[in-house]
């Protein structure tokens, strides 16, 4: 039987699918998204990680509590995300939900896959390649659960592939607007996680290098450093936008522009303490660093992706296709890989792998940072290596199939058995039932125990915690004054509750109601509820 | 030409008695027929030729088909499986794929009228090994490759690669090789529908064999597939089905019935996978399950009620395994290509010579390697429990004795590429022949030391624990124990063997240098 397929069927077929297939694409990545934030909402694992409920928390201080405003953005993170959130988070079905900040991830998500898809466009890949680049970004469980949560990497990854497809625009027709388009990327990058301050000089460096080889025509030195001196100002002045303000920031909040880098409640001092516990393995050992990394690159990206990706990047150098400067833009893509591997090395960062680095997960989905280069590679090896389509297409499906039917993804164990989950459901949960219809506040350090507030249901308005300025001041000092409730762990002075409250006369008035593995609860005593405040009476809070 | 037709005749008929009689003087076992009872001693079990679960369970399975008329293990049989003995609504069962069982029952039924009813079973995976090596020269010639390099690339896969080992005892990697290499040599040679039907026969066959062969023989469903149903582009682009060849696909139906009912008269459920069925590691003093005496507490309910338990096929394999499975099957030392077979590495370059001449014969034949690798890689054991060398991966070795054959033919004029071939493939010879003649029971690295502190000295995990074994005075060879002993010391047994196949393969590269470029052997 011969089922003949018209010419002009054929012909049309093409260009529909051209005009139409990014639009496709688009719909799709959409329906996914959305699938999969509510198939993670249902199963409760979208807020499993303690940081999303972090995340969740600094954007509704910024407009509910005790002293709401923008410094409630504090230090510890970089700010765009919760910026982000501001106009969503006031709703408490998407804070609780977690809606607030997952929105702007699943964006990310849609629009990654949609920049991989014209990244390859860029590279002249045709539509299969692309399409399998797309598919290969959002066949990933650790992708597709991270974009269905309030953490910070989709929103990076988006800003940062967005970036390097500007900064490849631009090293491909050298139009100002792309030089433009990728800085402002990058500066916004640089406020979404610190690995976009490592773009920002890779970039920074590409941006030098390109104009200073294009500018080879120019008969004299000086016209032609004069001429990469004014490129590279030109994008630097936007791109370090975010990095100088930043800086501005923790100064005029915290009195200190490296606040955000050395304060009390930084990644720096955070990593101090692992150092002493020796809990920094990785610290000054480069190969332990790169096998560290790698192995994360691997788990995130179910390591025949990978492997792939770098086999495509290597046959990319070899590929007299394309231009030598297509080539060197390429290189961007990999600048997390240098990042992590920097950061663990100096100590910065700390990734534990089960087996390797202990007997946890700790950061492990910091592999998925090269989730769109994957793709793009694996989208550019299936765009060129043509007789290897089958092999490669099948052999990937082969592997991401096992994936989805196992639901195989670090980045969830991660969240739920590894260092950065925590069950703080008893706490919080005794505190929805016994603090919920009583007034008083709740005194609660937020930087040790944002999850139980997250986790409690309770207005925030209802915590008293070190960013509410003057009531944290009071309470700290005079606790049975103002507190009903005290969370801390008792004993620990890494909690600031602790430290400032158990050197406090009024903390005898107290009596521990609940011990619990994160926290302790302790309430005032019926003698003493006479005095205590319950109403917000401070007036000029600043 | 008929002088020459009848001397290539006796030529092959030589290479297949000496290359017959190697393996038979290698094939483990005892002389006998034990029953029911006595199989469970030691000389039997773990100083005989059943030391590993994955030979007794099929083996067990065949004597329970013979001598009880039984799908369901009578208790000194299940006690002979465990720690992978299958329970099923109350029975003990199989927890193997039948396939091998039901092929190997011809030889146990042969050998029992002669008295020796292991040494048969196992002498049939000994032929299907032999019957491998003469598709490999089949497929080899078909792709226009020069005869001798056929000849050579067979040697390789029987003896210097780990196949060698599994060729001598009862394991169903060459039967599952065996039935891929016959798909693969009809899918590619011929075109009619009684070839495709066959394919599809293959296919389905393979996965009462070994279920993981459903996908290994995928790419080479999907490369018959193409001959069904395919695109034609000329002037107009024409979607072509041919009608006849889809009739084709009744070559699925007999061997799946014959699955199913398995299934259904072992499990009462025709859908039922035998590594799905509950299992039993040990049966206590009343012939009831228990726990093994390892058995971590917070589970012992489960051993006791296996019915408990719940698993599923697809759970068995996750992308997560690959880094560590990768590193297992290509670079560990005690199972690594790189360790016990370095001398496939020269496929590598023989693909890319392949893929010059034949590129869409290049891609069938790696996406099998590449699924074959992929596959075992994810599996959760990918040591294959207590083996010698990959054992997985034997298929994988099979394609790339494809790709060493093209490496051979490229450079068969290279003087120096041939010695330093030669010296390679001896050295895998002689690591394989000490496995093939030693034991199977070589531990994942992972438990050596565990090992150490109960057996008080030093485990070795690689091959040169075989060698050591040889050493000690020991071998698992039937024409050793039987009749060699005498004369020789198992280590003596070990030289002359390896230097009967060293002189075979040493002889084959000299023919393929003297013989000029073209001629026809």
């Amino acid at each position: 039987m011969i089922l003949t397929i018209p010419k002009l069927f054929v012909q049309k077929s093409r260009v529909f699918v051209s005009r139409y297939l990014a639009l496709f694409i688009l719909l799709g990545l959409s329906l996914i998204s959305i699938y999969y934030f509510w198939y993670y909402l249902q199963n409760g694992l979208g807020l499993s990680y303690n940081d999303a409920r972090s995340h969740l928390d600094i954007g509704r201080r910024v407009v509910e509590g005790l002293k709401p405003g923008l410094a409630q953005l504090g230090s510890v993170w970089l700010p765009l995300n919760h910026m982000l959130m501001i106009p969503l988070i006031w709703n408490d079905w998407m804070w609780h939900t977690g809606f607030a900040g997952a929105v702007w991830n699943m964006l990310s998500f849609v629009g990654t896959g949609l920049v991989i898809y014209k990244y390859l466009e860029k590279l002249k890949v045709g539509i299969l390649g692309r399409v399998v680049a797309v598919a290969v970004f959002a066949a990933n469980v650790n992708v597709l659960y991270l974009q269905s949560t309030a953490m910070t990497e989709p929103l990076l990854l988006f800003t940062m592939t967005m970036s390097c497809y500007y900064l490849l625009t631009w090293h491909q027709n050298e139009g100002v607007l792309s030089l433009i388009k990728s800085a402002l990327w990058v500066m916004l990058a640089t406020l979404v996680r610190y690995d976009g301050w490592f773009l920002l000089g890779v970039a920074g460096l590409l941006v030098l290098r390109h104009s200073w080889v294009t500018g080879k025509n120019l008969n004299n030195w000086k016209k032609r450093f004069s001429r990469m001196e004014g490129i590279t100002v030109l994008f630097s002045t936007l791109a370090v936008i975010g990095v100088v303000g930043w800086f501005i920031w923790n100064l005029l909040i915290f009195k200190d522009p490296l606040y955000f880098m050395l304060g009390e409640f930084s990644a720096h001092a955070q990593q101090l303490v692992m150092e002493a516990a020796g809990a920094l393995p990785t610290k000054h050992d480069l190969l332990l660093s790169i096998k560290v990394y790698f192995y994360s690159f691997f788990y995130s990206s179910y390591t025949y992706p990978a492997i792939l990706a770098i086999i495509a990047y290597v046959y990319m150098w070899r590929d007299k296709t394309l231009s030598l400067e297509t080539r060197w833009a390429s290189l961007s893509l990999w600048a997390p890989l240098v990042f992590n591997i920097l950061a663990l090395y100096l100590g910065f960062s700390v990734i534990y792998v089960q087996g390797i680095s202990g007997d946890t997960w700790f950061n492990i989905r910091y592999g998925v940072m090269l989730a769109p280069t994957v793709a793009i590679m694996i989208g550019y090896l299936v765009g060129r290596a043509k007789d290897f389509r089958p092999l490669i297409i099948g052999s990937l499906l082969f592997v991401l199939f096992f994936a989805f039917a196992n639901q195989d993804a670090v980045s969830i164990d991660d969240a739920t058995v590894g260092s950065s989950q925590k069950n703080v459901s008893e706490v919080s949960g005794y505190l929805y039932s016994n603090a919920k219809d009583l007034p008083g506040y709740i005194l609660i350090s937020a930087a040790s125990h944002d999850a139980i507030i997250f986790s409690s249901g309770l207005p925030m308005k209802k915590y008293i915690h070190e960013g509410t300025g003057k009531y944290w001041e009071s309470a700290t000092t005079t606790p049975d004054h103002w507190a009903r409730w005290i969370i801390m762990r008792t004993y620990d002075d890494a909690d600031l509750t602790w430290r400032a409250v158990s050197r406090t006369p009024g903390f005898a008035n107290y009596t521990r109601v609940a011990a619990y593995p994160f926290a302790d609860i302790y309430e005032l005593k019926p003698e003493f509820l006479d005095r205590l405040q319950t109403e917000a009476v401070i007036k000029d809070n600043k | 030409m008929l002088k020459n037709n009848l001397l290539k005749i006796i030529g092959y008929a030589l290479f297949s008695m000496i290359v017959a009689a190697v393996l038979t003087l290698s094939l483990r076992g005892l002389p006998g027929t034990p029953n029911s009872v006595e199989i469970n001693t030691p000389e039997w079990k773990e100083d005989g030729p059943f030391e590993l679960s994955p030979e007794r369970g099929r083996y067990a399975l065949t004597y329970s088909l013979i001598e009880d008329k039984s799908f369901f293990f009578s208790t000194p049989l299940a006690r002979f499986t465990t720690p992978d003995l299958g329970y099923k609504n109350g029975h003990y069962v199989s927890l193997f794929a039948p396939g091998i069982s039901y092929l190997t029952g011809v030889g146990y039924y042969i050998g029992r009228q002669f008295g020796n009813a292991q040494i048969g079973t196992v002498t049939v995976v000994a032929i299907f090994a032999l019957c491998n090596m003469w598709l490999l020269i089949y497929i080899i010639r078909k792709l226009g490759l020069h005869p001798m390099t056929a000849i050579i690339a067979s040697l390789v896969f029987l003896f210097a690669t780990p196949s060698f080992a599994y060729a001598v005892t009862l394991y169903q990697h060459h039967i599952s090789t065996f039935l891929i290499l016959c798909a693969l040599a009809l899918a590619i040679n011929f075109n009619s529908w009684l070839a495709l039907f066959f394919v599809w026969f293959l296919c389905a066959m393979s996965i009462p064999v070994d279920y993981p062969n459903l996908f290994l023989m995928a790419p080479i469903g999907f490369f018959a597939l193409g001959k069904i149903i395919y695109f034609r582009q000329k002037n107009q682009s024409k979607l072509v089905i041919s009608l006849p060849k889809v009739f084709t696909f009744l070559g699925l139906v007999l061997p799946l019935s014959f699955f199913l009912w398995f299934n259904q008269s072992s499990y009462n459920n025709p859908l039922q996978f035998s590594g799905t069925v509950p299992s039993v590691h040990d049966i206590d003093e009343s012939g009831n399950p228990a726990p093994e005496k390892t058995a971590d507490k917070e589970n012992i309910e489960k051993y006791l009620n296996p019915d408990l338990q719940k698993k599923t096929t697809l759970t068995f394999f996750k992308p997560r395994n690959l880094v560590n499975g990768l590193y297992i099957h290509l670079l560990s030392p005690d199972r690594g290509i790189i360790y016990f077979t370095p001398v496939l590495l020269f496929g590598i370059f023989g693909a890319y010579f392949l893929y010059k001449k034949n590129p869409k014969i290049t891609i069938l034949l790696l996406s099998i390697i590449m699924l074959d690798i992929l596959l075992y890689s994810m599996w959760g054991d990918p040591w294959g429990g207590w083996a010698f060398g990959s054992r997985y991966l034997i298929p994988a070795y099979a394609i790339l004795t494809i790709f060493i054959a093209a490496f051979l033919d490229h450079y068969r004029k290279n003087i120096f590429m041939l010695v330093l071939f030669l010296t390679v493939a001896s050295y895998c010879v002689y690591i394989n022949t000490a496995g093939a003649l030693s034991s199977s029971a070589n531990p994942p690295k992972v438990q050596v030391l565990y090992l150490e502190s109960l057996s008080g000295h030093q485990e070795r995990y690689s091959f040169d624990r075989n060698l050591e074994y040889l050493q000690l005075g020991s071998s698992k060879s039937y024409a050793f124990q039987v009749w060699a002993s005498k004369y020789m010391s198992a280590w003596e047994y070990f030289q002359v063997i390896y230097s009967a196949i060293f002189a075979i393969l040493s002889f084959a590269i000299i023919a393929l240098y003297l013989n000029k470029r073209g001629d026809k052997i």
